[in-house]
């Protein structure tokens, strides 16, 4: 295995206005593997976005050291592209301008942007709405949209904070195969943040728990399950033993979270 | 069937032209028959007609019109080219709103009109007097519109275009920029107001031409079908300008349409 990410005792904390320090990350380690589906579990608050943050290049860890393909990272980069919980779809631009987007600001000519904007937007299933505005969308295609603009500029690593939060659960289903499709097809290496064990063990080959705040790497439990994986692997036994087994060790994170908070 | 339709597709066409109508011919109507009418302080819509078609065969109307105009159009202008880079670098740098606002927070809340005898005094009964009242009184909605909606630009939307390798000038252009759009001319609709206040202000004060002068003119020699005359104008301005405005509002923010709460 060719290892692309590699965190090695990261540090963060975060001091907000008129409040006390937040440590969102401490000593945190994490491989991933060149085309590896991980997926990052843990109790809300856990640093797991943070890490995602982190990796994109929009945070800078107080201490620590993360590289990419053996390069340190500083900043955003072309190798690295998110998929965001709340999509971050420009109400002003068509569903062919924001996936575009990244390409636009890379300095892509017009030309050569259209045709591959449009070659993603047929991926993600959506050429009969690239003239659409978002908020004439459904959250499933904003969604999608989302993902098209990620994919567009062809990052070796996608980072997917919660991407399937927003939706609802028909649609949720749906989205993850076509992920997993698409990730078949481009093997493209995936970090995903996710609250749903289900979510997690349907669709990655290791699942990572983190711990309570501050966050740390819990236990690693690779998913042997075969691929191409379907909806219907979701109803055997041996997927809801490894739901079990995710489950034993995220509940005690739980636990911990509301013992500390006093709740 | 049909009619409801019709009906059901033009009602606000149709309502607004009924209300309207019905004003002018009631306010005739009493004039004529109701109540004797004292040409010395009040009059009528046909008066006023009569000397609305009698300004426009003379041709005093238009030159009026155009002198006012073009004080306005240059004030209003000038200040939406002053106004939105100033309420943008305001809005986005912490440093500049504490700096600035004090200074503008007075000037936008005390009546600028006071100001006109400086300003007369300063730049003349010209042209450059009007527009520098007009440009004080309209700058202010744009630069505190802008502002605000700088304040709301949404965050995540700063850092989708940052994720993806864009720069301080992306961020302007791509983010701020079009999430102001709305802001702006929001603005515009108040500074249209203020402007046009800041035209009869000045013309009312010293002046030899324009539509305020001819209003204050009218007045004092107790032409008041001619007084009436020279407002319906100035009101069908307004309507014009603030009509136009929407017309570029969709045009401008294509993606709000149809996103209204009602």
């Amino acid at each position: 295995m060719v290892p692309c990410i590699e965190a090695r005792s990261l540090n963060l904390t975060f001091t907000p206005k008129n409040r006390g320090p937040v440590t969102a990350l401490q000593g945190f380690d994490l491989q991933v593997s060149k085309g590896e589906f991980l997926t990052l579990v843990g109790p809300s608050g856990c640093g797991k976005s943070t890490f995602l943050n982190v990796l994109l290049g929009l945070l800078k860890p107080d201490s620590g050291e993360l590289s990419l393909n053996g390069k340190q990272i500083h900043g955003p980069g072309q190798e690295r592209a998110m998929v965001f919980q709340e999509f971050g779809l420009l109400p002003w631009r068509t569903v062919l301008a924001n996936v575009e987007l990244g390409l636009e600001l890379k300095g892509v000519a017009p030309l050569i942007r259209h045709e591959r904007a449009r070659e993603l937007i047929q991926l993600v299933g959506l050429e009969s709405f690239q003239n659409h505005y978002p908020h004439e969308l459904s959250g499933g295609m904003k969604q999608r949209v989302g993902l098209a603009r990620a994919l567009a500029t062809e990052p070796e690593v996608l980072l997917m904070d919660e991407p399937f939060a927003a939706l609802d659960a028909q649609t949720r289903d749906l989205m993850q195969t076509e992920l997993l499709q698409i990730w078949e097809r481009t093997k493209k290496t995936v970090l995903f943040v996710t609250h749903s064990i289900e979510e997690a063990a349907y669709l990655s080959d290791r699942v990572v728990i983190m711990t309570a705040r501050p966050g740390r790497t819990k236990n690693v439990f690779k998913i042997d399950l075969p691929r191409p994986r379907d909806y219907e692997m979701r109803l055997t036994p041996e997927f809801n033993d490894i739901k079990a087994t995710i489950w034993s060790s995220l509940k005690d994170e739980l636990g911990t979270k509301a013992a500390g908070n006093g709740i | 069937m049909a009619f409801k339709s019709f009906f059901s597709d033009y009602q606000r066409l149709l309502l607004g032209m009924v209300s309207v109508i019905g004003v002018v011919l009631l306010w005739e109507l009493v004039f004529t028959y109701v109540i004797p009418l004292n040409p010395f302080f009040f009059t009528k819509p046909s008066l006023i007609a009569a000397a609305f078609k009698e300004q426009l065969v003379s041709g005093t109307l238009w030159k009026d019109v155009a002198i006012s105009s073009k004080a306005f159009l240059l004030g209003f202008s000038l200040a939406v080219i002053v106004g939105i880079p100033i309420g943008v670098f305001m809005g986005w740098r912490r440093r500049a709103e504490y700096t600035l606002d004090p200074f503008f927070t007075a000037l936008y809340a005390s009546p600028l009109v006071a100001l006109a005898p400086l300003l007369i005094i300063i730049f003349g009964v010209g042209l450059t007097g009007k527009v520098a009242l007009i440009f004080l009184l309209a700058v202010f909605p744009f630069i505190f519109n802008v502002f605000a909606g700088v304040k709301c630009t949404d965050r995540l939307l700063v850092n989708v275009v940052r994720s993806f390798g864009g720069r301080e000038k992306d961020i302007y252009f791509k983010v701020i920029l079009p999430s102001i759009m709305p802001y702006i001319v929001a603005g515009a609709r108040i500074a249209i107001g203020r402007g046009i206040v800041g035209i009869l202000v000045t013309e009312f004060y010293a002046a030899s031409e324009g539509i305020g002068f001819a209003i204050s003119r009218f007045g004092d020699t107790y032409r008041l079908p001619d007084m009436f005359a020279a407002i319906m104008v100035l009101m069908i301005m307004a309507v014009v300008l603030t009509e136009g405005l929407r017309k570029l509002e969709t045009f401008l923010t294509p993606w709000k349409t149809g996103q209204e709460a009602r």
